[in-house]
């Protein structure tokens, strides 16, 4: 890619569902495309699969899955589309700019509107043992199931909050595995006649929950709904769990604790919408625990308050995959529209508008089952790290609030907390927790910290590539200037 | 554990895990072979010396960081394993403290 | 540092307006003098240009009319550190200024005799010897400047410790507290302020970028401006860069923390302005920064990127700083604007407190009177 002068009707990043359905509808509009994903293979997290090294057995019949996906990747083969694997784009830097970071091909990337499909990240949820080899995130485990097709361990718990546990246990009995217990923090059997004519409304959907939970029964799995795990245990690698009841406040029961033997502890605490760029051009977020925490604030046609800038699926709040591929439709039916206007634009996009609210009822009937208990602090012990990359521990944020430092520079300041390698994707939701709790607020009270670039960490020498005009030297700013405005 | 069935994998090879041999498949990533092999903990923290290991699976966590052909930070989720690799667990890049 | 420090007291001796790097100096030498401070911040201590920069304190880099100043400053910033165990990250690691062309060569051949005119000597290093002393500069470095006075600071330790430590002399430090008048009270001032007024015999405003918005209260226009300077933060790399690295046109500041994540800077220019507080990255700038470390410590190609942003500085149109008696305003007094104020702060806070408590100052500070701008 060289670099500024490249420019397309529609820039979409991410090669997830939303992001290949927006490029797909674009491009039936007649409308440039290209298609900015920081993966080798494209698909997001939810479409992974086999590298093309893993030839499918003779004997396997083409899935329903496979052959979903495969209609999904027919757009990169589209003559309008232009597909750019392991590129990140890191920033916005203005009004319809992309800056992508892709070795030698680095550079910018102009666009007539910008379609944001980065979807999501698990939340982190803090306990004692999370951080031991051998427990992995609910996404984590997805992904090496779908694209490795290993599972790493003989006896597995799943534990955590959201619908996804059930679709990984059952996987995991699929695979052969032992697992010992499905651990969800909400008391859904108690929900579920309040849930199920909301539920009704996708019988696919509805279906396939019912088939995780039927597998599960048949493997003896047990399925403590209203429990979470309180710690996992281990010498260098998980051994076992501990896992109690928790109620809707995050009280725990330890007084009627259990606990398991397992190699594996799959944790999943619902998804967190990956919004660093939007956040980076601007865009106003609203606060919704029930979508993931921070979403992205969006029109009737999905469109951020920066104008020509879109989001879509799970990066702008969590409503899974049918949900992300109908409004990655939408946005694009809406810019072609805009940009066109095209015949059938608007016929199109009152048609998925109806898609998209019935698929909407559905999710309201899984967000009613899933409400997850207000917070997951009280399974913090003193020892409890809160901050992988710089291993932070609970007790040390404990210490910052009982010397009266307790916002959030002083803490950064102190512990490095947040400043990490992951950016704070993965202590970030908790700090903002634990400054609600002790400044008495609720959590979406609690400013976000100030956005930087890059919105992943890019290699600096991936930026020297870029063709731009040689610098015009500042003077040196230690001697006098003319005053400016 | 790998699974079996609706997939062939190609031709094994082996690559290093601190001296270790471990087998791998073509495709399959550095996490992937060295979790296939049972080898949960990847490395230890600089601060604490806790073990850690693959945990988000998606790049974006650099738990799993392991030190590849001498190259210190690299995701065994996103790198693919090759014949004759050389991955340590250490040492970690950056100091104890800080 | 959210702490908000209390309520507003409704008498001081002084009260200081800025909790940066120079107010909170400036309010700890004065309350070391017995004074009665108040530090009024509009956000949080520590919140703005003190907490954004890049935490270098190099004195090869600074023009002959503030040596004396900085160097007092490095002494400060020394014993801050080890006679009032405020940390600070601070360490005299010594820093290499750096040349990469024939043309570059001669300019800093003649920084270094001015450096040593004023009595600051530093050490010619090039070639094959340049090379040993510093294996990880790149080829295309032909010449270095070795000055052992140069040192690093980290500003993330410095704020919270400096905070601290001026509370604990006694002064306090009220965030969230937005001057919005300066007016005569009999002979002294009333200082008006987010939740209620404090009157005080002296006023010094170290308000860095937003100075000018306060002395215009005062019906005193100076020439102050603000640059927004980028920074950017590199993921931890095995301890490499053993120096503080500036360049001789001025175009990089660059350093290693003990933790190995990798500062870079230079006073490149990304895009906001004071009044509204929006300050955000400038693409091209930002490449030309990096491509210029890069080119300088080759190893640094290899790293990631974690972090850039953006944080103003306050500057007077010479560049120079602004100290000391506002023009024609008996009892207000200005300590502001210095371009590197970070690394002068110490000693500027010092001098300020002399020249309130004994109407004089031991280092010649005439050069940056205010009156210079006021006719």
């Amino acid at each position: 890619m060289s670099t500024v002068d490249v420019a397309v009707d529609v820039a979409v990043v991410g090669a997830g569902p939303a992001g290949l359905a927006a490029a797909a509808e674009a491009a039936a509009f007649g409308l440039s495309v290209a298609i900015v994903d920081d993966n080798p293979r494209p698909g997001g997290q939810y479409y992974r699969h086999p590298p093309p090294a893993f030839r499918p057995a003779a004997a396997a019949p083409a899935d329903k899955e496979r052959r979903r996906r495969e209609a999904a990747f027919a757009v990169l083969a589209h003559p309008e589309v232009k597909y750019l694997p392991n590129a990140t784009a890191w920033n916005l830097p203005e009004p319809g700019v992309l800056a992508i970071a892709a070795g030698e091909r680095s550079g910018r990337l102009a666009a007539r509107a910008i379609v944001v499909a980065a979807g999501a990240h698990d939340r982190p949820a803090a306990f004692p043992g999370w951080t031991l080899p051998g427990v992995v995130s609910a996404g984590g485990m997805q992904n090496l199931f779908k694209s490795q097709l290993i599972v790493p361990g003989t006896r597995a718990v799943v534990a955590g909050n959201g619908p996804l546990l059930f679709l990984i246990a059952s996987n995991l009995v699929r695979a052969g595995l032992r697992v010992e217990a499905l651990v969800e923090a909400a008391p859904i059997g108690v929900r579920l006649p309040a849930a199920l004519p909301l539920l009704a409304w996708s019988p696919r959907l509805l279906g396939a929950a019912l088939s995780y939970r039927a597998a599960l029964s048949r493997a003896r799995a047990n399925v403590l709904a209203g429990w979470s795990v309180t710690e996992a245990h281990g010498n260098g690698a998980v051994e076992g769990v501990t896992v109690a009841p928790i109620d809707g406040n995050g009280r725990v029961d330890a007084s009627r604790a259990r606990r398991f033997a397992c190699d594996l502890l799959v944790t999943g605490f619902g998804l967190v919408p990956s919004v660093e760029l939007p956040r980076l051009a601007g865009a106003v977020l609203d606060y919704d625990r029930r979508r993931g925490g921070w979403t992205v604030r969006r029109d009737r046609n999905l469109e951020t308050t920066v104008p020509g800038l879109y989001v879509v699926g799970d990066g702008a709040c969590i409503g899974g995959v049918d949900l992300a591929e109908v409004e990655g439709r939408i946005a694009a039916a809406a810019i072609a529209d805009r940009l066109g206007p095209q015949p059938g634009a608007r016929a199109r996009r009152a048609d998925l508008l109806a898609r998209r609210a019935r698929q909407d009822r559905f999710r309201r009937g899984i967000e009613l089952l899933f409400a997850p208990p207000g917070d997951f602090l009280a399974l913090l012990t003193p020892e409890t790290v809160v901050c992988r990359c710089e291993d932070v521990t609970f007790a040390e944020l404990e210490a910052c609030r009982a010397e009266g430092a307790a916002g959030a520079a002083a803490i950064k300041a102190r512990t490095r907390m947040t400043m990490g390698r992951c950016q704070g994707r993965y202590c970030a939701p908790t700090l903002a927790q634990f400054l609600a709790r002790a400044g008495g607020v609720d959590v979406a009270a609690v400013p976000m910290p100030r956005p930087r670039a890059p919105a992943r960490p890019v290699v600096l020498g991936d930026l020297a590539h870029e063709a731009i005009a040689p610098p015009v030297l500042p003077d040196d700013p230690h001697l006098p200037r003319a005053p400016r405005a | 554990m790998r699974v079996k069935g609706g997939v062939e994998r190609g031709e094994a090879f082996e690559f290093r895990f601190d001296g270790d041999v471990v087998t791998a498949f073509p495709g399959e990533t550095v996490a992937g072979a060295l979790l296939a092999a049972g080898r949960r903990g990847l490395r230890r923290t600089a601060r604490l010396g806790m073990a850690r290991g693959f945990y988000c699976g998606m790049g974006l966590c650099w738990e799993c960081r392991v030190v590849i052909d001498g190259r210190p930070a690299q995701r065994a989720c996103m790198v693919e394993a090759r014949p004759g690799m050389r991955v340590e667990s250490g040492p970690d890049a950056g100091a104890a403290e800080g | 540092m959210s702490e908000a420090g209390g309520p507003l007291p409704t008498r001081a001796d002084v009260v200081v307006v800025g909790a940066g790097i120079i107010g909170l100096c400036t309010a700890l030498h004065l309350a070391r003098r017995g004074r009665s401070v108040a530090v009024l911040e509009r956000g949080e201590p520590w919140g703005e240009s003190s907490g954004a920069n890049a935490g270098t304190l190099s004195l090869q880099v600074k023009r002959a009319e503030v040596l004396a100043l900085t160097r007092r400053a490095i002494a400060l910033w020394t014993e801050m550190q080890e006679g009032l165990g405020i940390a600070c990250g601070f360490a005299r690691i010594g820093g290499l200024r750096v040349a990469t062309s024939e043309r570059e060569c001669a300019a800093l051949r003649r920084v270094q005799a001015e450096l040593a005119a004023h009595g600051v000597e530093t050490e010619w290093h090039e070639g094959a010897a340049l090379h040993a002393l510093a294996p990880w500069l790149g080829p295309g470095v032909r010449a270095a400047t070795l000055c052992d006075w140069d040192s690093m600071s980290n500003p993330l330790l410095v704020g919270h410790g400096l905070v601290a430590a001026v509370r604990r002399s006694g002064a306090a430090v009220i965030a969230n507290a937005p001057v919005c008048a300066i007016e005569p009270a009999g002979d002294a001032w009333r200082v008006g302020a987010a939740g209620g007024a404090v009157a005080a015999g002296a006023v010094v405003i170290a308000a860095g970028a937003w100075s000018g918005a306060l002395t215009a209260m005062l019906d005193v226009a100076l020439p102050l401006a603000a640059d927004v300077n980028m920074l950017t933060i590199t993921e931890p790399a095995p301890a490499l860069i053993d120096r503080i690295v500036t360049h001789v046109g001025g175009i990089l500041s660059l350093k290693q923390y003990p933790n190995g994540t990798c500062m870079i800077g230079g006073g490149w220019q990304g895009r906001g302005d004071v009044r509204s507080g929006r300050r955000e990255i400038e693409h091209e700038n930002l490449v030309h920064n990096l491509r210029i470390a890069a080119q300088v410590v080759p190893a640094l190609a290899h790293l990631r990127m974690v972090r850039s942003w953006a944080g103003f500085e306050g500057v007077a149109a010479d560049a120079l700083p602004v100290f000391g008696r506002l023009p024609g305003r008996t009892g207000i007094y200005i300590n502001a604007c210095a371009r590197g104020g970070y690394s002068q702060g110490p000693a500027l806070g010092e001098q300020m407190a002399e020249l309130i408590a004994a109407g004089r100052t031991s280092l010649d500070m005439r050069p940056f009177d205010p009156s210079r701008f006021v006719n």
